[in-house]
């Protein structure tokens, strides 16, 4: 099924605009799925500023409009850039060897292992609210 | 359910020569695949795992399996 014209052309300028940007089931502060969560508290360790988009809402266009971006269907998704990073595997992989912050040109946290998945501490980096896509 | 030997031919198929491991992480629908494949030889990480994630679409599609983690690597 084709992807809608018009949600297609604002996720894409979502993640054009924003540097770090994550697709994801829930929300930051309440991850709906483990591998959502798990990205979440890579980001976390690092530090960075994030937007994010609980695909939840609207699960299926969602998947059809990546599945045209970017070739991937399934989430959570990581763009930094503009450009597909990948899901929880990827980040995880890429945070452990250091590729990750390298790539969103941050310190790697020392003793760096994943994260465990466990809650956001209070005063951590500001996120963007949560993004209205309609 | 997914059959795990199925995906596991689903892959090869996709990667001949590749060497296929195909693990349940629970339920039957959560699935892990690590996969090490000559193919992969030159691929981004994001290239390697689509690779991986359209040998089995279909069973994403008809809901066999609800999440597959993927680990790939180069043989060598």
């Amino acid at each position: 099924m084709a992807a809608d014209p018009q949600l297609k052309e604002r996720i894409s300028e979502l993640i054009q605009e924003h540097p770090v940007l994550l697709f994801m089931k829930g929300v930051p502060e309440a991850p709906q799925c483990g591998f959502s969560m798990r990205v979440v508290g890579v980001l976390d360790a690092l530090n960075v500023d994030y937007g994010a988009i609980d695909v939840l809402p609207a699960l299926q266009p969602l998947r059809e409009v990546t599945s045209e971006l970017s070739d991937w269907q399934t989430f959570p998704q990581l763009y930094v850039k503009g450009e597909l990073v990948g899901g929880c595997d990827i980040v995880e992989e890429m945070f452990e060897s250091g590729e990750l912050a390298q790539l969103l040109g941050v310190e790697q946290p020392q003793g760096a292992e994943p994260p465990e998945a466990s809650r956001i501490l209070p005063g951590g980096p500001q996120q963007s609210p949560p993004m209205q896509l309609g | 359910m997914a059959d795990l030997v199925e995906i596991r031919e689903l892959i090869q198929a996709a990667l001949p020569g590749a060497d296929v491991e195909v693990i349940d992480e629970g339920g039957g629908d959560h699935l892990r695949a690590v996969v090490k494949a000559p193919q992969f030889e030159g691929l981004s990480r994001i290239d390697q795992h689509r690779l991986v994630k359209a040998a089995v679409r279909e069973r994403f599609e008809d809901g066999s399996i609800h999440a597959l983690s993927v680990k790939t690597s180069v043989p060598g």
